[in-house]
C-alpha cells in the first residue's frame, strides 16, 4: 500500500514536466557553458583555417602577377617575331576563327596557366592547414566546390543554348521556315532545360523528383517539335528529297551539265 | 609527242588535288621536246567540249608554242601536233581553287613556260581570238595577268556585281570587273605569286580554297589587265544553295580584305575606265522579284535582332524603310547597300558574333539587293550602268570604311 502510493506522489504531472533543479543560477551555468564551448568552437575553427585562406590569397596574388608579367613579356617577344603574321600564313583560312590574335591568345594561356598554378598551390595551403588544424567536419566546402561546377555548367549551357539558337535561326530564315523562330525557341529551352537538369544534378538537389521531370520535360519538348515539323512540313519535306535526288541524278550526269546556259530570266547568282 | 601517249601513261597517274613535287604525268623525256612558251591548264570536261577547246587553241596559236595539260584522259589522234599531257585533278568545278594555281605553277617551272593559261569549266565558248588576246598579252610582257570580261546576261554573276567588284574596286583600286574569274592568263612570276599564295591553303589541307588573283596582283604591284572575250558560258556550283556559295565567296574575300588590311588601307588612285559600257543585254523577260523581296521580309521580322549587333541604326532605318515599301518600287538604295556590306566586313574583322552567323545573316541582305537590281533593270535601266553606279558608291564610303577598320571604338555609340 506505501509502494502504491509513493508511485501515484512520482506519477503526478507537474512532477514530470518540470525537472527540480537545486539551484536556478545553474540552468545559466550550463546555457552559458554551452555558448562559450560553441563559440570556442568556432573560433578555434576560424584560427586554424585562416592561415589557410591567407595562404590561399598570397599563392593566387603572387603568382597572378608572375603570369601579368610573363604573358606581357610573351606577348612583345612574339609581337616582335611576327608571330600573328606567320601564324597567318601558316593556317590559311582555316574554319577555327578565334576573336583575338594569336599572339594574344597565347600571352592569355600563359597567364591563366599562372593563375591555375597559384589557384593549385592555394588550395593545398588551404588543404594542409584545414586538416591539420581542426577536426571539426565543415559540409559547407564540398558544397562550395559543387557550386563552382554547377555555375561553370550554367555559363556554358547558356552559352551553347544561345549559340544553337542563332544557329537555328538563320538557318530556319534563310530556308524560307514559317515556324523559325518556335524551332530557335524550341531548341534553345531545350538545351537549357538540359542544362538546368544537369546543375540540379551536380549540386545533387532534388534526387530522383529532377530527373523524373527532366525526362517528362525534355520528351515532351521534342514530341512538340517533331509534331511541329512532321504535321506543319510533310510537304516541304517531300519537295526537298525530291529535289535533292534530282540533283544527285544531274550530279552524276557528268559536268556536261555547266555547259548549259539558262534562258536569260533565270537568277544566276555566281 | 602523240596526244595517244598521254591515255598510256595514265595508269602510272595516282589522283591528287593537292601540288605535289611532280604531280604531272608526262610520256616524253624533258629532252626530246622543244620549249613551249604557253602552258595551258585545261579543267575537266566533256570529251567534245575539250576537242572544242583543243581546236580553238591551235586556231589561236602555233601547236609547237603549246603545252596543254588536262584533267581528261584525252586518246584522240586528230591533234597529233599538240603536246598534251595529263594534269592531276582538282576540285575546279566552277571556279579555280588553290590546287589549281598551285599545280600550275609547278608545271609551268618544270616546263620552263613563260605564261599559263588556265581554261575552267566551259571554256569552250571562248573563240580562238579571245585566247589570243588573253595570252597575247602576257606572253608579250605587256601585263602579269589577264583577265576575261565576259558578256553575261542581266541576272548572272549577281554575287560578283553586288559585292565582288564593286569592293575590289573600291578597296584594291581595280576595274577589273570579273575579279574571280575562271579564265586567266598569267605571267610565270604571276603564277609563282598565286602559287605561294595557295600553298597557304594546300598546306592545311583546303585545296579548293579560293584565290583572289587580282587583290594578289595588287598586292604585288603587278600590271594587270582585262580583255574583252564575248559571252562564256559560265559555269554553276554544284550545290545549288545560294546560301553556300554566298558564304562561301564571301567568307574567302573578306578574309583576304582583312589579311591585306595594310594594303588597301593606303590611298589608292583608280585607274581611268578604258572600257565603255557594254551593250545591254535586254533579257526575254525579268525574273519574279516578289519572292525575293517577301524573303527579305520574313527575314526583317526574325534577324532584326542579329542585324542590329552589326549595323549602325541608320542602315536598320533604311531597312525598316525597305520593309515596307511597295514591291513594284522594291530597291536597296546603293549608299545603303555599300554600308550594309561595309558593316558586315567591319563584323567580320572584329568578330562581332560567330563568322557563320554573320555570313547567314548577310544572306537576306543580298537577296534584297537582287529583288532591287531585278526592278532596276526592269524599269529600262541597263544592267551594267546599275552595277557601275554600285561600285561608285562602294568608292564613295571607302573613307568610312577606313575609320571604323582603324577605330571600331568610335562608332559604338
Amino acid at each position: 500500500m506505501l509502494n502504491m502510493l509513493l508511485f501515484l506522489l512520482q506519477s503526478n504531472p507537474d512532477a514530470i514536466a518540470q525537472p527540480v533543479y537545486a539551484d536556478n543560477s545553474s540552468v545559466w551555468r550550463h546555457m552559458s557553458d554551452a555558448l562559450h564551448q560553441s563559440v570556442y568552437r568556432v573560433l578555434t575553427l576560424l584560427i586554424a583555417v585562416l592561415p589557410g585562406i591567407l595562404a590561399f590569397f598570397v599563392a593566387l596574388v603572387v603568382f597572378s602577377l608572375i603570369g601579368a608579367v610573363l604573358s606581357a613579356v610573351l606577348r612583345r617577344v612574339l609581337v616582335l617575331f611576327k608571330f600573328d603574321d606567320r601564324m597567318a600564313q601558316a593556317r590559311g583560312n582555316t574554319e577555327w576563327t578565334p576573336s583575338a590574335p594569336p599572339s594574344v591568345l597565347v600571352a592569355r594561356v600563359c597567364f591563366w596557366a599562372w593563375v591555375l598554378i597559384g589557384l593549385l598551390i592555394g588550395v593545398a595551403a588551404f588543404d594542409t592547414s584545414y586538416a591539420a588544424g581542426t577536426p571539426l567536419p565543415i559540409s559547407l566546402l564540398p558544397y562550395l566546390t559543387h557550386a563552382v561546377g554547377a555555375i561553370l555548367l550554367l555559363i556554358a549551357g547558356t552559352l551553347i543554348a544561345r549559340f544553337l539558337a542563332r544557329s537555328v535561326l538563320i538557318g530556319a530564315v534563310n530556308a524560307q521556315l514559317q515556324y523559325a523562330r518556335f524551332l530557335s525557341l524550341g531548341v534553345k529551352w531545350l538545351v537549357l532545360v538540359l542544362t538546368a537538369a544537369m546543375v540540379l544534378d551536380h549540386l545533387e538537389v532534388g534526387g530522383n523528383i529532377v530527373e523524373l521531370a527532366f525526362g517528362i520535360l525534355f520528351g515532351g519538348i521534342v514530341l512538340a517539335l517533331a509534331l511541329a515539323i512532321g504535321l506543319g512540313s510533310r510537304d516541304l519535306v517531300s519537295r526537298s528529297l525530291e529535289s535533292r535526288v534530282e540533283r544527285a541524278g544531274e550530279r552524276n550526269a557528268g559536268p556536261q551539265n555547266v555547259s548549259a546556259q539558262g534562258p536569260s530570266e533565270t537568277i544566276r547568282h555566281f | 609527242m602523240k596526244a595517244g601517249a598521254v591515255a598510256a601513261s595514265a595508269g602510272d597517274f595516282s589522283p591528287k588535288r593537292m601540288a605535289t613535287p611532280d604531280p604531272i604525268s608526262v610520256a616524253t623525256s624533258v629532252l626530246e621536246r622543244p620549249a613551249a612558251d604557253l602552258l595551258v591548264m585545261v579543267a575537266a570536261m566533256p570529251a567534245d567540249q575539250l576537242e572544242r577547246v583543243l581546236r580553238n587553241l591551235t586556231a589561236a596559236f602555233p601547236a609547237e608554242s603549246l603545252l596543254v595539260a588536262t584533267q581528261n584522259e584525252f586518246a584522240s589522234g586528230a591533234f597529233a601536233d599538240l603536246r598534251i599531257v595529263l594534269a592531276p585533278p582538282t576540285g575546279a568545278a566552277w571556279t579555280s581553287t588553290a590546287a589549281d594555281f598551285a599545280n600550275a605553277f609547278e608545271l609551268a617551272r618544270e616546263e620552263n613556260v613563260r605564261a599559263v593559261l588556265l581554261l575552267g569549266p566551259g571554256s569552250n565558248s571562248l573563240n580562238a581570238a579571245a585566247l589570243r588576246a588573253l595570252a597575247g598579252a602576257v606572253l608579250s610582257s605587256a601585263v602579269d595577268l589577264a583577265i576575261p570580261f565576259y558578256s553575261l546576261p542581266p541576272y548572272a554573276g549577281l554575287i560578283n556585281s553586288a559585292i565582288l567588284y564593286p569592293l575590289t574596286r573600291a578597296l584594291f583600286a581595280s576595274r577589273i570587273r570579273f575579279p574571280q574569274a575562271i579564265d586567266l592568263c598569267l605571267s610565270l612570276r604571276m603564277a609563282e605569286r598565286l602559287a605561294a599564295a595557295a600553298h597557304r591553303f594546300t598546306a592545311s589541307n583546303q585545296p579548293d580554297a579560293l584565290i583572289w588573283p587580282v587583290n594578289e596582283a595588287v598586292a604585288a604591284g603587278y600590271a594587270m589587265d582585262e580583255f574583252d572575250v564575248g559571252p562564256r558560258a559560265l559555269p554553276q556550283p554544284a550545290d545549288v544553295d545560294v546560301n553556300a556559295t554566298l558564304s562561301l565567296v564571301t567568307g574567302s574575300l573578306f578574309a583576304d580584305v582583312e589579311a591585306k588590311a595594310a594594303l588597301w588601307q593606303r590611298p589608292r588612285r583608280l585607274p581611268p575606265a578604258r572600257r565603255p559600257l557594254p551593250d545591254w543585254i535586254k533579257s526575254d523577260g525579268a525574273p519574279e522579284a516578289a519572292r525575293l523581296i517577301e524573303s527579305f521580309r520574313f527575314a526583317y521580322t526574325h534577324l532584326q535582332e542579329i542585324w542590329s549587333l552589326v549595323l549602325p541604326p541608320n542602315s536598320l532605318l533604311g531597312l525598316k524603310r525597305l520593309s515596307i515599301t511597295d514591291a513594284a518600287a522594291f530597291r536597296v538604295p546603293d549608299p545603303l547597300w555599300a554600308r550594309i556590306v561595309f558593316d558586315f566586313l567591319i563584323a567580320y574583322r572584329l568578330r562581332t558574333i560567330n563568322r557563320g552567323h554573320l555570313l547567314g545573316a548577310f544572306i537576306p541582305l543580298y537577296l534584297a539587293w537582287v529583288a532591287g537590281h531585278i526592278n532596276i533593270t526592269a524599269a529600262g535601266c541597263s544592267s551594267e550602268r546599275h552595277i557601275e553606279a554600285v561600285a561608285a558608291a562602294f568608292e564613295a564610303d571607302k573613307p568610312y570604311m577606313v575609320s571604323r577598320w582603324r577605330w571600331p571604338d568610335r562608332f559604338k555609340s
